[in-house]
């Protein structure tokens, strides 16, 4: 009798999370490399553009990493003197900041969730302070001032909210 | 105790999943609008920006456009087409078939057919650099194709001529347990295929991709014809289970068929080290549970 029980209904809709499968031998997909090492490279780029202020790098390196963590809104020509800042302080918050990215760039590449939520929930704060400045107040936002800025915040928030990512950071719960 | 389980699909979590997946989705609009208006006031670097502008649109954008939308607007049910990962409706569900997985392999195997590799970094440079070389990759890989929202489970192919970019390839999923095609047949697999004709641009997505053969059913009897000389393979159809239909794929290509389901029944194909013979798997599993 039982065995000819009729099959469960399934719901005809698609629900906006679905349900991943609880795997955990599942590889690493590629949206979550992309969030890790885009986070990693952000760090790194970080510190090259402290280097850079600290002991007077050549300007284009200091520019390109600038670029990559919106460090350029400070005048390229400004150095460590004109920023009116002890250089231990200015070592200390850039050394916690560097710290702190590449814990992050580690965990996602892990695959922690926490981690992965925490990236967005930044990422999320960060965009939407851009448009705000961009709608309301008219910044303009171009390859110069922090248009690659934005686009790697964008490029951060669009792997890591990926099918995929969340599918591999959830993939040690439990599910029915 | 299932009503539990289910509770837990509406977590926080996965509530903030939905919002950054939807949100995720337009900020890359934006992203790519400024792209777009810094590509028209840079000069020659604007070519290089306007590439960007292109992956960024037919790589990102728009897939995860159509990941929200179709969501919104695509029944999840069985209606004899399988959907691609943007949520599309892909190529269409031609072929059954009965019998176990390696019945199947096996069968495949005996017909020329040949398995395609996972889709992976090493794979996807290959099938890229061997179709620009004109190189043979006979074991390119396929892309995914969802069903019962999931992958293909088996994945084959034969190459023509030498290089990837023309191929027979088919798609294979297990039904789930207990699942009856509409109409009431029970069959173990369902599977599609279509011929790869060339290498073009994807019309919903802009993204490089295969264009397929609008004729599906030429690619469907090839298929059942190779198999069918197997021995232990015998073949039935469901004439006319789908009315005959002109349609597009997720690619944007055209397809029409006349509707007919081949079923391949393999059950009768041996493997060497099973201890009972095939032929009698069906009836091992009623009334078990």
């Amino acid at each position: 009798m039982n065995a000819s029980r009729p099959p469960r209904k399934r719901a005809a809709f698609e629900p906006l999370a679905p349900p991943e499968e609880r795997n955990p031998r599942m590889r690493r997909p590629a949206a979550t490399v992309a969030g890790g090492v885009l986070v990693l490279l952000r760090a790194l780029s970080g510190a090259v553009w402290g280097a850079a202020v600290l002991f007077g790098l050549p300007p284009w390196l200091r520019a390109i990493a600038g670029f990559a963590n919106g460090d350029n809104i400070i005048p390229a020509e400004d150095t460590i003197d004109d920023l009116g800042l002890p250089p231990e302080v200015f070592v200390g918050v850039l050394g916690v900041v560097f710290l702190v990215q590449v814990v992050f760039g580690i965990l996602l590449l892990w695959g922690s969730n926490a981690a992965r939520v925490i990236v967005m929930i930044v990422s999320t704060i960060s965009i939407v302070t851009a448009f705000v400045s961009w709608w309301e107040v008219g910044a303009e936002i171009t390859v110069a001032t922090t248009l690659v800025t934005l686009a790697l915040d964008i490029l951060v928030l669009l792997a890591l909210s990926s099918r995929d990512a969340a599918a591999f950071a959830r993939r040690n719960e439990k599910r029915d | 105790m299932p009503v539990t389980r289910r509770r837990r699909r509406w977590s926080i979590g996965h509530l903030l999943d939905g919002f950054f997946f939807v949100f995720a989705g337009l900020a890359a609009i934006w992203l790519a609008y400024l792209s777009l208006t810094q590509a028209f006031q840079v000069g020659w670097a604007g070519v290089l920006l306007a590439i960007v502008f292109w992956g960024l649109l037919a790589y990102l954008v728009l897939p995860r456009l159509h990941r929200i939308l179709t969501m919104i607007y695509v029944p999840d049910y069985f209606m004899g087409r399988t959907r691609t990962s943007d949520g599309l409706l892909g190529d269409p569900v031609n072929l059954a078939v009965l019998g176990e997985r390696e019945q199947i392999e096996r069968a495949l195997a005996a017909a020329g057919w040949i398995a395609a590799d996972p889709v992976g970094w090493g794979s996807s440079w290959r099938i890229i650099t061997s179709t620009l070389r004109r190189r043979s990759y006979p074991r390119a890989p396929v892309s995914p194709l969802f069903l019962f929202g999931r992958m293909q489970d088996l994945a084959y192919q034969q190459e023509v001529a030498g290089s990837p970019a023309q191929r027979h390839h088919v798609r294979f999923w297990q039904c789930p347990d207990g699942w009856l095609l509409p109409g009431g047949r029970r069959v173990d697999w369902l599977a599609a295929g279509t011929f790869d004709r060339a290498v073009g641009l994807s019309l919903f997505t802009l993204q490089v991709t295969h264009r397929i053969d609008a004729d599906t059913d030429i690619e469907r009897d090839h298929i059942v014809e190779s198999l069918s000389g197997v021995p232990g393979v015998e073949v039935d159809v469901i004439r006319d289970f789908a009315t005959g239909y002109h349609s597009r794929n997720g690619g944007g290509d055209s397809i029409t068929t006349d509707g007919d389901l081949p079923i391949l029944d393999v059950r009768a194909i041996r493997i060497p080290d099973a201890a009972e013979p095939a032929g009698s798997a069906p009836s091992v599993d009623a009334g078990v549970e």
